[in-house]
């Protein structure tokens, strides 16, 4: 007996409907504010340094204090210890000195928020302002004033290299053949520089958290959260709390894009509430604090030189990254990382030199955003390909082509590329948008451009980052799958129940997944960034599902007296190949199965567990980046843009984005495809409208009036998502993730595609109107542009 | 010339955040607009008038504005009214909100101007609340219903201590958040004299995208025939965010209605509005670049009413 069905693998491969979509759709979803704490709750308002760099002299809080409606007040004397994912450099309060505007100095529990944000103004702080680094080539100089003095003592992983006595908190280097030798043998080489601004994540949930401690001392957190077990852990040591005493419950996420990765505010929340035992204190940030006072996109500025030989073969790759990473580093120094081992991006290229600097600023923190360093660094490598191509003199695609990595090709750090379908994406994403056919612009004042961009991305995460996951049934045979993954929108659940269903044998109606992520209840997820839950937890979700399935079947196979190897589960029935015998899964899998003639009962309540953990990450050479397997794998992939410029304004109209991806296995493709449309967007909003004007360390642009980002009436254009699946040796089903991919390529894409048509390179970031125009129009006066 | 002027609310110098809520504030909703006036006289500077309460209540937030009593003003009689008659022309209530302003069929109809004005604010969510009279009496250089206001040659009828009043709307701006209104008045409602006949307008806003931005430049170009010009028409252009309030730009619409329309003509005329503009730098806009789209959009808003003259001529 089998069943026919066009997919194999269903419901995995199937665009089944979103398991959260009714909840979401009719606002029954909760999300972290909308959990209600009674009368007794207390709010939380943060004092934050006015002054980019000074020392803290003095904190009076008495008059707060005796403010009516303030129960305490928190201040860097009651956070000794430090905190941080990788390198552990900032105190939860500031305690001597004050790095950003908006570093929090105190924080003010009081019966409403209005009373603590009046008592943030009463409390007084002294300072000495000090001398701040506002640009990380500033920061890179010998006479820099040091914004970390104590760099050299802290707490730091084996595969992150600051150095003590600078503002640099890591260098990551790769050094592989010879560019000095290989510039000789080039016909062409170009060399520029390139820039990109900090950008925020724009959620549209602000960050909120509550937290409450107990008489016993034991924290429960209440947060919009893509970290909950992270976050226990990095609270939990820098109170210096057993993690089994910090329980984080993190409902559904209202947008996280990498900002709610980490810790950032949630830790100010847990000081202030140890004030006030037995209470649960709120902080809600407002839209303005969002902007500067959590994690941004770090800035960047890129040197880059490449040069090729006359048959369009590059050679010789040099680059220099100097990250402005802000005050502290809570991923900084792993987004340098990454961006080294990546530098060269998916190209296949003999001598490469990279130097990957993170550098303290006087600015707003940089942290996870949407491709981990990715977007920016491809700004730059995307652009100068294109522009080495021209001096070459060949098609950009089929220059890409070239050179772009193949299955086997040996990449920058030395390691050999797995299998990759990035040939495929270039050939579909290009021929998407007619690429070689002239297309004409829809008016005589517009001039109408093509462009291209690849990229690549591998999940930047620790080695040894975990999923583990439990599936178990209920009575009637539905399954409920626990996970410590979040969904944040991405669509995380629905496919951990694609694959615990195919895995199982269920139909994917049979299964929940439980929300929300509960520390105390949920299995152990290190945290929901990188793209990795779809690959990491999804293969802790099949394993589970395993570990389930296998317990059925040898139920079965002993109460049929059959080989398990004849048995298999379809559609919520437990079949025999062998004997055609079939039963139903229901009540089975609670109560098991009745020996013959009454002898009791075998089996009982079934429960699978799972986990995976990648063991197969080798460390990299700290002087020449080299390792065997760099990372766990890369997702590849190519956008094509069709767009039109308006020389009378400068305005870009994006007419087309194709973008093919391959991402092994699509478990849903609309999900895949949603994935890709909203990467296109944000890459088209981040290209074109968005940076922080920062002015003296402060941001001038803090709300959405002067902070642009594309709404749905700017981004009328088509865009044709492209699945490419060569499979993935370690991935469930083939699959990789796709979730920051999709904006990595956008902003070159349509820069290369602005150069095509008017002409104009632009090599810092946003391309703004005024900055096309401005350029045309000393380009008409014969002036350089 | 007007010395350039921060067409912006001036960012705060130190870190002083908006507040998470407003400041405490008396709400009062008089039903005599008698009431009001007294009420204004009696709290001075420290009270507010709310209609829409899109521009107040940022303010209050942001911490630039801390009125002690707000006074909404929306609900007294003829404030949600809006009417049309072929012989007197358009009366808009002050509080008739953006959305319901755009979509009457008279303004859909006789004044497509003033409808794309309309439409160009904020979003669709912000115009169900927002409405044009506060959109004026906001004060902002950057208003977009303003430009259109100016070349349809609207009238501002004000309640006072003496009773009604008129003001045209070309008198009404008299710098950065500072109108015509004297103590005790109030705006009541707009009214939009019947357009000339075989008119064509258009208005253009650029923003730095397209949903929901504040101008970097506003400009809106009405045109019609008219024997007694020497050319056989008359232009009028208005400006916005380019000088401390809403212009007028009278050396263009000379130009125009002295001598016989051309091509060059047209481009001098975009010259004479880039001429007039007194912009400055901000976080929107270069004042070079605002100057140039001055000059470029007033020529394409321009070539856009006269070839709509021609095919009607």
């Amino acid at each position: 007996m089998s069943t026919t069905t066009t997919n194999p693998t269903r419901p995995v491969g199937d665009s089944v409907k979103r398991i959260d979509a009714l909840e979401k759709v009719t606002g029954e979803a909760l999300f972290a504010d909308d959990l209600q704490f009674g009368p007794g709750l207390l709010f939380g308002r943060i004092v934050r340094s006015p002054h980019p760099h000074a020392l803290i002299k003095h904190i009076d809080t008495s008059r707060a204090l005796a403010m009516p409606g303030v129960k305490a007040v928190v201040t860097g004397a009651d956070t000794p210890k430090q905190i941080g994912l990788y390198l552990k450099d900032r105190h939860i309060f500031c305690r001597e000195r004050t790095r950003y505007v908006g570093d929090p100095v105190a924080g003010v529990v009081a019966t409403s928020e209005e009373i603590a944000e009046a008592a943030c103004k009463l409390v007084e702080v002294e300072y000495e302002v000090l001398e701040p680094v506002l640009d990380p080539l500033r920061g890179m100089a010998p006479d820099a004033p040091l914004i970390h003095p104590d760099l050299g003592n802290y707490e730091v992983p084996n595969f992150i290299f600051p150095k003590a006595g600078t503002n640099i908190s890591n260098h990551f280097k790769i050094r592989k053949g010879d560019p000095d030798a290989a510039w000789a043998l080039c016909d062409a080489i170009v060399e520029d520089e390139f820039r990109v601004p900090h950008v925020q994540h724009v959620p549209i949930e602000p960050h909120v958290a509550v937290a409450k401690m107990d008489q016993r001392g034991e924290i429960t957190l209440w947060t919009s959260s893509q970290s909950p077990f992270a976050q226990r852990n990095l609270i939990a040591e820098a109170l210096g709390l057993s993690q089994s005493s910090v329980r984080v419950i993190a409902p559904f996420v209202g947008g996280g894009f990498g900002c709610k990765a980490g810790v950032t505010m949630e830790a100010l929340a847990v000081v202030m509430a140890q004030k006030v035992p037995g209470y649960a204190v709120k902080l809600r940030l407002t839209r303005e604090e969002e902007f500067f006072t959590t994690f941004v996109r770090q800035g960047l500025i890129a040197r880059t030189k490449i040069g090729a030989t006359a048959d369009g073969k590059i050679q010789a790759m040099q680059t220099e990254y100097f990250w402005d990473a802000g005050a502290y580093t809570e991923y900084g120094v792993n987004i340098t990382r990454a961006s080294g081992y990546s530098s060269t991006g998916p190209y296949e290229i003999p001598n490469v030199r990279a130097d990957s600097y993170c550098v303290y600023t006087n600015h707003p923190v940089g942290g996870a955003f949407r491709g981990f360093g990715m977007p920016e660094i491809h700004w730059g490598i995307e652009q100068i390909v294109d522009m080495l191509a021209e001096a070459i003199g060949m098609d950009k695609a089929e220059f890409r082509l070239k050179n772009c990595i193949r299955t086997g090709s040996i990449i920058a750090t030395g390691s050999t590329m797995h299998p990759v379908g990035l040939v495929e994406c270039i050939k579909q994403a290009t021929a998407a948008i007619h690429w070689g056919t002239e297309e004409r612009a829809s008016a005589p004042h517009k001039r109408r451009g093509k462009g291209l961009a690849i990229m690549w991305k591998a999940p930047a995460m620790p080695p040894n980052a975990g999923s583990s996951a439990s599936v178990r049934f209920n009575e009637d045979a539905t399954v409920t799958v626990s996970v410590g993954g979040q969904e944040i929108g991405q669509g995380a659940f629905t496919v951990a129940a694609q694959m615990a269903a195919a895995a199982l044998g269920v139909p994917y109606e049979w299964v929940r997944v439980e929300g929300p992520i509960d520390t105390q209840y949920n299995p152990y997820e290190w945290q929901t960034v990188a793209s990795r839950l779809t690959w990491s937890m999804g293969n802790a979700v099949m394993a589970a599902a395993k570990d389930a399935r296998r317990q059925v079947l040898d139920l079965a196979a002993e109460h049929w007296g059959e080989d398990v190897d004849h048995l298999d589960i379809k559609d919520g029935m437990v079949i025999s190949y062998r004997s055609e015998e079939a039963m139903p899964l229901k009540k089975m899998v609670v109560y098991g199965l009745p020996k013959p003639a009454g002898q009791g009962w075998r089996g009982g309540p079934i429960i699978g567990h799972g986990s995976f953990m990648p063991s197969y990450v080798t460390g990299l050479d700290p002087e020449t980046g080299q390792g065997p397997r760099s990372v766990v794998h890369y997702t590849t992939g190519c956008q094509a843009v069709d767009l039109e410029v308006d020389t009378i304004t400068g305005q870009v109209t994006i007419l087309r984005i194709a973008a093919a991806f391959d991402v092994g296995k699509a478990i849903n493709p609309d999900q895949v495809r949603a994935q890709i449309e909203g990467g296109a967007v944000q890459g088209a909003s981040t290209a074109l409208f968005e940076g922080f004007q920062l002015k003296n360390g402060k941001l001038a642009n803090h709300s959405f009036v002067d902070y642009r980002i594309a709404t749905s009436v700017d981004v009328p254009f088509e865009i044709i998502p492209i699945i490419i699946e060569v499979p993935q040796d370690d991935g469930p089903w083939g699959a990789r993730g796709i979730g920051e991919h999709s904006m990595v390529p956008t902003a070159p894409a349509i820069a290369n595609a602005v150069a095509d048509a008017i002409g104009v390179r632009v090599l810092e970031l946003p391309i703004t109107a005024e900055k096309l125009y401005l350029a045309l129009e000393a380009q008409a006066d014969g002036m350089p542009v | 010339m007007p010395a350039p002027t921060d067409v912006n609310i001036p960012a705060p110098s130190t870190l002083a955040m908006p507040s998470p809520g407003l400041p405490p504030f008396d709400y009062l909703c008089p039903d005599d607009p008698d009431e009001v006036v007294a009420l204004l006289l009696q709290h001075g500077r420290s009270a507010r008038l709310l209609m829409g309460g899109t521009d107040l209540f940022v303010q209050m937030r942001d911490g630039a504005l801390a009125p002690r009593v707000v006074i909404d003003v929306k609900r007294l009689p003829g404030m949600r009214e809006l009417s049309f008659d072929p012989a007197d022309g358009l009366h808009v209530g002050a509080a008739v909100n953006m959305n319901a302003l755009a979509a009457a069929p008279a303004v859909q109809q006789f004044y497509p101007l003033l409808a794309q004005a309309v439409a160009s604010v904020a979003s669709y969510q912000l115009r169900t609340r927002a409405t044009m009279g506060g959109n004026l009496c906001n004060g902002s250089p950057a208003a977009d219903t303003a430009p259109a206001a100016l070349v349809l040659d609207a009238q501002c009828v004000v309640w006072g201590p003496d009773g009604e009043r008129t003001i045209p709307a070309n008198n009404f701006f008299l710098g950065v958040r500072k109108t015509a209104l004297q103590p005790g008045e109030f705006l009541t409602r707009m009214e939009f004299p019947v357009p000339p006949t075989g008119y064509a307008g258009r208005y253009i806003k650029l923003g730095r995208n397209a949903g929901g931005d504040l101008a970097i430049v506003g400009v809106a170009v009405l045109g019609y025939p008219e024997t007694s010009a020497a050319s056989g028409y008359r232009f009028r252009f208005a400006l916005a965010s380019v000088a401390p309030t809403p212009i007028r730009v009278p050396e263009a619409e000379a130009l125009l209605a002295e001598q016989p329309i051309t091509s060059g003509l047209l481009s001098q005329a975009a010259l004479a509005a880039e001429d007039a503009a007194t912009p400055i730098n901000d976080l929107r806009g270069s004042a070079r670049y605002r100057k140039a789209m001055v000059r470029n959009l007033t020529r394409r808003a321009l070539d856009d009413v006269w070839n709509q003259l021609q095919a009607e001529g």
